[in-house]
């Protein structure tokens, strides 16, 4: 198992670093961090004391290995620039400096910080809705099977797996909003439980598709337990039917489940760009976009980076539960 | 093996209920589109009805991205402009009518030394919401922190040519000289040459002060970006607090030197798409909105239950194809003229009804020396246009396409109307669709573009920020050229530079009227049009009017509460024919 851990961790720092490398050279490819940020009526001057105070007037190798934090840092508005010793001082993700967002006038950690936890709110209310909403139908449906219950609720999730959010997500707050009223019309609120009243209508469309994948993964798997001998010999002990579905046909049918939850850990951190978008939610995928957009390539790179490291980390753990849950499964 | 599986068998009784449910279903939906609530067709509520101005209410509002930062140093971006604009306050400002008028300052500033010193007396009781009175240090201390490359401040370039300003940036001197401190209440400017422009710079909000002793302690405190999460300003609202991308929430400063605001309460929601905040005014949610959605915009516009309580004005703002003076054929000035006079623009203002205005000139509506008069040069007349071409040797048009630059989905509709206009002068236009970073940085380069998609908003309100920085030869670089269009005229760059020196008014506008007859004439830019902004606000919001230079500019507005919810009943009457 530690074997395991071990090299999953090298395979997942090695695949982070590389998309590290990769996307900061592609930021300068897509073209000029310093030209994209002053925009269109930038003076050639401001351009330049933009890059003199980032260090953008480096060679991008160089500004590549300082981002690291192999080399010293180039970036004069960090304190660590010239520090009181008159030494340069290293300032890179390795001495775990995010730096300074290039748009907003704030450290890139700062930045993140507003934002992660509201996308945590959002993403954990959504996976709590798909769980709850998909593994109810998914268990009603396998039990039920081929009878117009089950009918139902495959057609339901036929239709929910082909609906795309900017479908669902504007009708929603057109009907249950704007008109009647329910809920409030996007925004994030101003106290915590203002924030989970808020949340709740974009989590519910955030949840509708993932909701309509178990429910449909959950049924077929739960099928194929109940054919499985163990749930036959329970079934023949006399045992009843609502133990056999509980103890031995469910506890079986979730691994794929464990799996599915774990993959979905980087679209908890990453945020749903569109939803937060429809819903004016001021999560991190609107940031995402927005730093995109404007080639604020601090923020892109510390959101690239977190979102590599919670793949790695969902994949570890969808490995870890399921051995944990399925005996027959050995990790070596 | 033998067995067929019981699924497969045909069971009528469950194709049945099958049917019903789908039936069902159907019913289901049919019922809820009928009876689907309608939308407001007007005002959800109205004021009191009070006559004369009255004090409280929180005013709400919104914007569809982030603010950046409230330190007036940095914000360079419209929201974070705007949100400074209610903390803070300068020497000079802009009246209803773009006039420039004092604020900070007693009265506009004496000038001497042929238009290269200006001399300011500071208002009397004028304090920081800290308390502290502002005094002539604090103006001076704050230009000096705007300048200093320490700080990095994108407002450099719209102060160098205070005397001392460059050596001060590239730290060679302590201080700037050519900023005098008189006495507590007198400050003074010394430029290394005449610059009217320099009064527009000082409005602008990178010059507005702060206070030393606050900047200083929380620098130390929290680190550079601290000012921007704590502001503290002279303006009519005061810092409240802020949730990050969520809203900005301001109250009102009692001891404001002018009379004070009437409104309390101030909240800038962030990150409100259009969408969004067009159903939340109709609702009654938003108290003013700015730049409806599309849809939205439309409705308002046809809407008679709205119309008291919109309006549309043009924003200071251009948009033109920009034409490479130094690449084949746009080196031709013919050529350029051709393309000026081929292109309907009236075809822009069809496609986005309300949203544009068709330009001939490189200044908008608001902003004089416009000429309304200018527009027989850059119109659509398609037998001046073939002229042109006849007059630039090409007849039968360019055996070449064209490459036109653009920037996304809005600028490929547009440029697909003018490719239809171009062929008629036989000009074949290739779209080069790229990204906005790409964009920026290869129109930026001598001889790469051969004509761009391209537009200006002024910085502050005078001719020379929109002709100087486009088109004079000064604003050419080997990269990140202002002037995109790579256009020289040793005659246009005489003009602007004794109009940015003239003192007297008059003949300043006289010779920015000729550079824009100049510009219209030679088209290094082949002018299209001017965005058109909508404002709407409640019937109970009082005192909105549009500023020619603040694009929210909602200091002097009152709220006529407790307001009333109104039948919708009334608007379906009156909507009836």
């Amino acid at each position: 198992m530690m074997r395991f851990i071990v090299q999953r961790a090298f395979w997942g720092v090695l695949v982070v670093m590389s998309v590290v490398t990769l996307v900061f050279f592609l930021i300068f490819v897509a073209g000029d961090p310093a030209v994209t940020i002053l925009g269109p009526q930038a003076r050639a001057e401001q351009i330049a004391d933009f890059k003199a105070k980032k260090g953008l007037d480096r060679p991008v190798p160089e500004q590549f290995m300082s981002y690291l934090g192999l080399m010293p840092c180039i970036r004069k508005d960090s304190p660590k620039y010239l520090r009181a010793d008159g030494a340069r001082g290293y300032c890179g993700i390795l001495q775990g400096d995010l730096g300074e967002s290039y748009s907003h006038h704030e450290s890139v950690a700062n930045v993140i910080g507003y934002r992660l936890p509201r996308t945590l709110l959002l993403a954990s209310l959504a996976v709590l809705f798909e769980l709850v909403i998909g593994l109810t139908a998914g268990i009603i449906a396998a039990l039920r099977r081929n009878r117009w219950s089950d009918t139902a609720i495959m057609f339901a999730t036929f239709i929910g797996i082909s609906l795309p959010t900017y479908v669902t997500g504007p009708i929603a707050l057109l009907l249950f909003a704007f008109l009647l009223g329910w809920f409030p019309f996007g925004g994030y609120g101003v106290d915590p439980l203002d924030h989970v009243y808020h949340a709740l209508l974009p989590a519910l469309i955030l949840a509708i598709a993932g909701a309509a994948t178990y429910a449909r993964v959950m049924r077929g798997e739960l099928i194929e337990t109940m054919r499985h001998d163990h749930v036959r010999t329970a079934k023949a002990k006399g045992m009843p039917m609502s133990q056999v579905v509980l103890k031995h046909a469910i506890r079986n049918a979730l691994l794929p489940i464990a799996t599915l939850i774990g993959l979905s850990l980087p679209f908890l951190v990453g945020g749903a760009i569109i939803t937060e978008k429809i819903f004016a939610w001021p999560g991190l995928g609107l940031l995402t976009i927005e730093s995109i957009e404007s080639l604020d390539a601090p923020v892109i790179m510390a959101v690239v980076l977190m979102f590599g490291i919670a793949v790695q980390i969902g994949n570890l753990l969808a490995d870890i539960a399921v051995a944990a849950l399925d005996p027959r499964i050995r990790l070596d | 093996m033998r067995s067929t599986p019981k699924t497969e068998r045909w069971r009528p009784a469950r194709w049945l209920s099958v049917g019903i449910a789908v039936l069902a279903a159907a019913v289901l939906l049919g019922w809820v589109v009928t009876h689907f609530p309608k939308a407001p067709m007007g005002p959800r509520y109205v004021g009191a009805g009070h006559q004369s101005p009255q004090s409280g209410g929180t005013l709400v509002f919104s914007a569809g991205s982030n603010i950046h930062t409230l330190d007036p140093h940095f914000a360079y971006d419209t929201l974070s402009t705007a949100a400074c604009r209610l903390l803070y306050d300068g020497l000079l400002d802009y009246d209803y009518d773009g006039n420039m008028i004092p604020s900070l300052a007693a009265e506009l500033p004496t000038v001497s030394d042929a238009g290269r010193a200006f001399r300011f007396a500071l208002r009397d009781g004028i304090k920081f919401h800290n308390g502290r009175e502002i005094t002539a240090h604090d103006i001076s201390w704050s230009l000096h922190r705007l300048l200093s490359q320490a700080t990095g401040s994108p407002g450099y370039p719209f102060y160098k040519s205070i005397v001392g300003a460059p050596a001060y940036h590239r730290g060679e001197a302590e201080r700037i000289e050519g900023i005098r401190v008189i006495d507590e209440k007198t400050i003074a400017f010394q430029l290394d040459e005449a610059d009217q422009t320099f009064l527009n710079a000082l409005a602008m909000p990178f010059a507005y002060p702060l206070p030393k002793e606050h900047v200083e302690k929380l620098e130390a405190a929290e680190g550079a970006d601290a000012v921007g999460r704590h502001p503290v300003g002279a303006g009519p609202f005061a810092f409240s607090r802020w949730e990050r991308g969520v809203q900005v929430e301001l109250h009102r400063f009692e001891d404001y030197w002018a009379p004070r605001a009437r409104v309390e309460r101030m909240v800038f929601l962030e990150n409100i798409s259009p969408d969004v905040a067009s159903a939340r005014f109709r609702n009654g949610d938003l108290d003013v909105i700015h730049r409806p959605s599309k849809v939205n915009r439309l409705f308002m516009r046809e809407s008679k239950a709205w119309a008291p309580y919109r309006a549309e004005v043009p924003s200071p703002s251009v948009y033109a194809i920009g034409l490479n003076c130094e690449l084949p054929p746009f080196d031709n000035v013919h050529v350029r003229r051709a393309v000026a006079f081929a292109i309907d623009r009236s075809k822009l203002e069809r496609l986005n009804p309300g949203e544009v205005l068709a330009a001939s000139q490189v200044l908008p509506p608001m902003l004089a020396p416009y000429d309304p008069e200018l527009p027989t040069r850059q119109v659509f007349d398609l037998e001046r246009a073939k002229e042109e071409m006849r007059l630039a040797g090409f007849p039968d048009g360019l055996s070449e396409p064209i490459t036109l630059w653009v920037r996304g989905e809005g600028d490929v509709r547009g440029a697909q109307l003018f490719q239809q206009d171009l062929k008629e002068i036989g000009i074949e236009i290739d779209l080069k669709m790229v990204s906005f970073a790409t964009y920026l940085k290869e129109t930026g380069k001598p001889r790469v573009a051969q004509a761009a998609f391209t537009g200006w908003h002024q910085d502050f309100p005078d001719p020379s920020n929109f002709m100087d920085i486009l088109f004079h030869s000064r604003s050419i670089h080997p990269v990140n050229s202002e002037n995109r269009s790579f256009y020289r005229n040793p005659k246009l760059d005489a003009i602007l530079d004794s109009a940015r020196a003239e003192v007297d008014r008059e003949k300043r506008l006289a010779l920015y009227a000729e550079a824009n007859a100049i510009l219209a004439d030679d088209a290094p830019w082949a002018f299209l049009s001017y965005a058109v902004d909508m404002f709407a606000w409640q019937p109970y919001v009082k005192g909105f009017r549009p500023h020619p230079v603040w694009l929210n500019e909602y200091r002097n507005i009152w709220l006529d509460l407790p307001r009333k919810r109104v039948s919708q009943v009334i608007y379906e009457e009156e909507a009836a024919p």
